[in-house]
This record gives structure tokens, C-alpha cells and sequence, in this order.
């Protein structure tokens, strides 16, 4: 809403590309449409904030906040949840 | 086959009191409610057809309302929906055969309203009274979250009522709202005019509790939880902090359960001694002694240790820890097809494959479920323990302790990795059509663990182990003794017939030709066959097969060790037990699924003969091939 950082960032990117512990807005979600389905239904729709706030260790999963929950994200899943 | 297995406990007349299905996401405190609600008294009951098991109880008699309390498995989303998720989607929405709900308490946690109450508006459409028991109250405080009852019962014209399984408080409303709420023409409130589609769903869920002023946003992270993390999945830190976990319950499942092991299997050895001592010459009691109590005593030994896997995945689990230590290794498991949660059901496999089994249902992906379950007979359980111990002890001469040790230690690595090559090699040609599945796995905030509902889990999965595997051991364990004891004699059937007439003799005979390539006779033929019962049965009939007897175990062990070095094939000087033949052995035991416990439980937990059949097969024919090549090899090369 008046996150500052929110609006900074205008082009869409995967949420696998985007740097760590800023806020993003979903635009879209893609992938194949039952994983697209689900990840819908868990609440990462377009318009909602969204932030990476850490890598697990291995460099994959991710980990994201979303309507505030952390969840685990593949980083094949976050590629197909594109932000700005 | 299709008979409802009969709930146990309730009486009679419970069966017209209503049916109350507690409904939520996982990690919404349902259970430890179900634990509040029941005054603790709930037990897992199991349904045809579905591999699920299902927390069942009735309501404190002191809360004055008697209700049929069923505890379903949490959703995360009704889309792409794991086994326990279909099944409690099933019972929502009125498809299922035998539990119809006439009213639900949906848990809903107040820090997660709106992933909450979009979840619940499924529950909203059946038309079906809801009273919403709001959970995790007490954790808004550590993000600075407000939440208004009032207003959110308002708001969803449905009941709200904060409870705290913990202290007892809100359960008596709670029911006495469920109570004055049956009959209510339009139980789900407006959550029933919440749309199916996700998107328009969550709209309306944020509209809802925007007009109603229902509940202020975070305004800052969980810091208990974001710091705990700092550490927890520490980009150095995190690897080595879920190592030590994994060690401390090694240590516990091993260490702290011999004491107890030790205890049963002591207390089983004198109670059949009693039995046999009564009439030493009766068949009768033999049979009651050794293939019944020794059966039961073989299931129970490993009692103690299912009991502390439980508790410490139930206490991982509830505590938080759990989810993360599956994000932690989800890359690595990923690489070979599996999924970040396989690593608990891998663990376990390490005790005994059968709660393996059980564990394996918190994957959330069929793909990687039925990928797990398939790699958990090579997982080195410890009934295959006594077994190795005594093949090494045979091949390994007795000053060199760390040789047998070490051996070991490389014999359950291996297991690890020789597990991990086939989950690669199974997904990557044979699974290779199905896509993997999604993570997308929710990491909840640390709490403080709840030691009440923790044990009472504990108890209730320990006790469905031991009604589950229970049975077939016992029944394979005395059906393998009747074999070991009686057989053929001038054309009748006697007993107790010496060992060599017994039909396990003939078995292990017949098995013969087969047994050659290995090395071995058809003495250890009924070696392998009973180990069937479970593997460790095997150093029991070898002791019988081999003439050792002698009731003190170390002496048996002795004796048993010094009648293998010596053994010969019948009617030459060749020896048996070469270091080749040892080597086969162990090879053998590695890879065969020698269990038909587990293939019971992987038959009902898949509902598949085929691919219980296909599992035994591969695994035993592997062994078995595996074996003969090493043999072979070795004694092309030298080795005798």
C-alpha cells in the first residue's frame, strides 16, 4: 500500500529472481495449471505483497512471506510467480 | 471386505448422538483441541478404503452435550489434493460413505485469518451449523496483530468463539455454541457466499473482515520465530544444527530404548518359560510358548522404540521444528524425486519400516509418497541388526570390535545411498511422466510444546502400531513354528518332529538348488525363511537349526558362533560360513524386503496387492541376485 518499495520495482520478474527481504506485488501466477491451481488456493494471488526473506541452505527451497505465514517455495515453484 | 470397521469404545447409544468434525489447515491446533474437548480420551480409528487413520472421541461428559468427535487431517488446499486431504474433503463435503458430519468446529488460527477463512469457506457452503474456534491468540501479541471475536462472528454470522486448549478456556462455550447452533437454517453464516474461485475468494475474504473491522494486520514479524530461524536455517549453521537433531534421535531410539527392549524381551523369555515349564512334554504349550508368546514378544520388543520415535517427531512436529528441517534437506531429496518431508519416514525406517510406512502420509504429494514408501525396505531397520551383528561376528575374528563396528556404520550409510540411487533411478525412468509435485509447505511459528497432546498422539499412534503389525507377525511367527516343528513321518504328520523332518527342512530343501549359487545349505534356507516373520527371527532359528542350546544368551551366542565356523556340508569337509558366503548373507539381508509385516502395511496403505507384491518381489530378487554375483565374484577372485 505505501510500501515505497513496492512501487520501485516496475517490471515483472520471477519471485526465484528477486532480491531478498523487499516487498513485491504478484502479477500473475504460471506453471502448469494444477501446481497454479494449488499455489492460488494457499493465497499467493495477484495484487498481494509478497518477500523472500531467506534462502534454506542448500540454496533452495526459498523462503516467502505471504499474508503472513512463511512458506517454502521451490525455487521451480517461485519462478512461475511473477512480481513487480 | 467393504464391513465399517466398528468405532472402539463409545457405547451404544453414543450412535444417536451428532457427529462433530473438527476442521482446519494444518497447524491450526486441532488436535490439541481435539485433546481439550475429549478430556484426552480420543483414539485413532481407521475406515475401508481409505489408508487414513482418523482421531475419534466423544465430548467431556462435564461440558453436559454429548457430541462424536472426529478430528479430520488438516487441509492445505482442496486443489491437487494429498490422500488425507481427499479424505477430509470427502467428509466436508458429504461424499463419504461412512462419517456424515452434522455440524463442524472449524479451527481457524487468528494469525492467519484470511488463508484461514478462505479454507473455511468450503466448510461454509455444506449448509451444515459451523462454530469457528479461534486458536493462537495468545501469539497476535508477538506481531503486534489484533483480532476482534465479536466483530468476526458478526462479520460471518457464524459463531466465534477464542479458545485455549492449553488452560481449558473457551471449550464450554465453544460446545454450548455448537449446541444452540444445530438446527440454524444457514449454519455457514456469510462464509457460504464466499465464491469457489481463489482469487474472488480471498476478495471477498478481505472485504469481509475489512467492513466488519474485524482484525488489525501485522505490523512487524514474529521475533521469536524470525530469530529461532536465524539459527535454524542459518545458511552454515542450519546443516549442522539438523544433524545434531538426527543424532540425538538416533541416540534416544537406540540407547534410550535398549534398557526398555531388554525388559520386554526378558519378561517374554520367562513368561513362555512359565508356559513350557507347566507340562515341558506338551505340544500344546510349546506351540503357546515359543510360536505365540515368542510371537507377541517379537512385536513387542520393538515397542519402546516406535514409542520414543513417535513422541520425538510428534514433539519435532508440534514444536515447529519439523517443517524446517524438511525445507532444510527438500534439495538434496528433491535431486532424487523425493520430497523435503520423505526425510521423517527415512528416519524412521532406521527403527522398523512399518511406522515408516504410517509416517510417509505427511507427504503431501502422491508422486513422492508412493516414491518413498517404495525406497523404505532398504533403509536399514534394527531388526536386521542381531543379524548383521552375528554375520559379522562370524566373519570378523572377535579381537577386532572396531572391524564390526565400522562394518556396521558402512552398512547403514550404504542403506542411505543405496536408497537414494534407486529413489534417483525409480523416478528417473519409471516416474519419469508424472511431474514432481508442489512444496509450497508452510513453516509455522515455534510454540512451546504441548506435553499433554504430545503424549496422548504419542499413545494413540504407538497403540494403532501394535493393533496394525501386531497381527501378522504373530500370525506369521506361529504359522513358521508349527512348520520348524511339525512334519512328515512314515506318511503321518508328527510332532514335534526332529528338525531335519520338519516341513520347514523340506522347504529349505526344496529351496536347495537355489541356495548353491549362494554358497549356503538348506540349513540357512530356513534361516531366511523365518526371518520372514521378521529378521531378526533369523539368529533364533539358526541357534535351533544348528543344535544350540542353551537358554543364557551369551553362551548361546558363543556356542552358536563356534557350531557356524564349524559347520560343514552335510556328508563333506567343506565349510559353510566362508568369508564369501558371510558377505552373501549380509548382501542378501541388505537389500531383501525379508518382512511380511511390511508388505501387509504397504498393501493397506497403498490399497494395492500389485505393487505390495511388486515391492517384495524386486527387493527379495535383488538380494537374492546380488547375493549369488557377490559370491560368485568373490570366489572367482580367491576368496573362499
Amino acid at each position: 500500500m505505501a510500501d515505497p518499495a513496492v512501487r520501485d520495482n516496475p517490471a515483472p520478474q520471477p519471485l526465484s529472481a528477486v532480491v531478498f527481504n523487499r516487498g513485491f506485488r504478484i502479477e500473475r501466477i504460471a506453471g502448469p495449471e494444477q501446481d497454479r491451481g494449488r499455489l492460488l488456493d494457499l493465497g499467493f494471488t495477484p495484487g498481494e505483497e509478497i518477500s523472500v526473506t531467506r534462502a534454506a541452505p542448500f540454496g533452495d527451497p526459498l523462503i516467502v512471506r505471504l499474508r503472513g505465514a512463511l512458506l517454502a517455495l521451490r525455487k521451480r515453484e517461485a519462478a512461475w510467480i511473477w512480481v513487480a | 471386505m467393504n464391513q465399517p470397521v466398528p468405532a472402539v469404545g463409545p457405547p451404544a447409544r453414543a450412535l444417536t448422538d451428532p457427529t462433530v468434525c473438527l476442521v482446519g489447515m494444518p497447524n491450526s491446533g486441532k488436535t490439541t483441541l481435539m485433546n481439550a474437548l475429549t478430556g484426552g480420551h480420543f483414539h485413532t480409528a481407521n475406515y475401508p478404503g481409505v489408508t487414513v487413520t482418523l482421531l475419534r472421541g466423544r465430548s467431556k461428559p462435564e461440558h453436559g452435550v454429548p457430541f462424536n468427535l472426529i478430528d479430520l487431517p488438516g487441509v492445505h488446499s482442496a486443489v491437487a489434493p494429498s490422500p488425507e486431504e481427499e479424505l477430509a474433503c470427502s467428509v466436508i463435503e458429504g461424499r463419504h460413505r461412512e462419517v456424515k458430519p452434522d455440524a463442524f468446529i472449524l479451527v481457524v488460527d487468528a494469525t492467519q485469518l484470511e488463508r484461514h477463512l478462505k479454507f473455511a469457506s468450503l466448510v461454509g457452503r455444506q449448509g451444515r451449523p459451523v462454530v469457528i474456534a479461534l486458536t493462537m491468540m495468545d501469539l497476535l501479541g508477538r506481531t503486534r496483530q489484533s483480532v476482534d471475536p465479536a466483530r468476526l462472528a458478526s462479520a460471518l454470522a457464524v459463531p466465534v468463539i477464542p479458545v485455549d486448549p492449553r488452560t481449558g478456556r473457551g471449550v464450554q462455550e465453544l460446545l454450548t455454541a455448537l449446541e444452540q447452533r444445530r438446527g440454524a437454517l444457514n449454519g455457514g453464516g456469510t462464509l457460504a457466499e464466499i465464491p469457489a474461485d481463489p482469487v474472488a475468494a480471498y476478495e471477498r475474504v478481505g472485504d469481509l473482515l475489512r467492513c466488519g473491522n474485524c482484525m488489525t494486520r501485522a505490523t512487524e514479524v514474529d521475533a521469536v520465530t524470525a530469530r529461532l530461524d536465524n539459527f535454524v536455517l542459518h545458511r552454515y549453521l542450519g546443516l549442522p544444527i539438523f544433524l545434531i537433531v538426527l543424532v540425538s534421535l538416533f541416540a534416544a531410539i537406540f540407547w534410550c530404548a535398549q534398557p526398555f527392549m531388554d525388559l520386554i524381551d526378558a519378561g517374554f523369555g520367562a513368561a513362555g518359560d512359565r508356559v513350557k515349564g507347566m507340562a515341558p512334554d506338551s505340544i500344546l504349550l510349546r506351540f503357546l510358548a515359543e510360536g505365540v508368546i515368542g510371537g507377541v514378544g517379537a512385536v513387542a520388543v520393538f515397542f519402546p522404540q516406535i514409542m520414543i520415535l513417535f513422541f520425538l517427531m510428534t514433539l519435532l512436529e508440534d514444536s515447529g521444528y519439523l517443517a524446517r528441517g524438511a525445507a532444510l534437506v527438500d534439495r538434496p531429496l528433491a535431486a532424487m524425486g523425493l520430497h523435503g518431508r520423505s526425510f521423517v519416514p527415512m528416519l524412521s525406517g532406521f527403527a522398523c519400516a512399518i511406522p515408516a510406512v504410517f509416517a510417509a502420509r505427511a507427504i503431501p504429494a502422491r508422486r513422492e509418497r508412493l516414491l518413498t514408501i517404495w525406497i523404505l525396505p532398504l533403509m536399514s531397520c534394527s531388526a536386521r541388526l542381531p543379524v548383521y551383528a552375528l554375520l559379522l561376528a562370524a566373519l570378523l575374528p572377535a579381537r577386532a570390535a572396531w572391524q564390526a563396528g565400522f562394518s556396521l556404520a558402512a552398512i547403514y550409510i550404504a542403506s542411505l545411498l543405496i536408497a537414494s540411487l534407486v529413489a534417483g533411478l525409480t523416478a528417473r525412468f519409471l516416474m519419469s511422466s508424472r511431474p514432481p509435485s508442489l512444496l509450497a509447505m508452510e513453516l509455522p511459528a515455534y510454540r512451546v510444546p504441548r506435553w499433554r497432546t504430545i503424549l496422548k498422539v504419542t499413545w494413540a499412534r504407538s497403540s494403532a502400531y501394535l493393533a496394525r503389525a501386531g497381527l501378522p507377525i504373530m500370525v506369521v511367527s506361529a504359522v513358521l513354528w508349527l512348520l520348524a516343528n511339525f512334519g512328515h513321518a512314515e506318511k503321518t504328520i508328527v510332532a514335534p518332529a526332529p528338525m531335519e523332518s520338519s516341513f520347514a527342512a523340506g522347504l529349505g530343501r526344496a529351496l536347495q538348488p537355489a541356495l548353491e549359487p549362494m554358497g549356503v545349505d538348506w540349513r540357512v534356507g530356513v534361516g531366511l525363511i523365518s526371518a520372514f516373520a521378521a529378521r531378526e527371527v533369523f539368529v533364533s532359528s539358526m541357534a535351533i537349526v544348528f543344535h544350540v542350546d542353551s537358554d543364557d544368551e551369551g553362551t548361546q551366542r558363543q556356542g552358536l558362533l563356534a557350531q557356524l565356523r564349524g559347520a560343514t556340508f552335510p556328508g563333506t569337509a567343506r565349510l559353510i560360513f566362508t568369508p564369501a558366503s558371510i558377505l552373501g548373507l549380509i548382501v542378501f539381508f541388505f537389500f531383501s524386503l525379508q518382512c511380511f509385516s511390511t508388505v501387509a502395511v504397504v498393501r493397506r496403505e497403498l490399497n494395492s496387492w500389485p505393487l505390495a507384491g511388486l515391492q517384495l518381489l524386486f527387493y527379495t530378487g535383488l538380494g537374492y541376485a546380488l547375493a549369488v554375483a557377490s559370491v560368485q565374484t568373490l570366489r572367482a577372485l580367491g576368496v573362499a
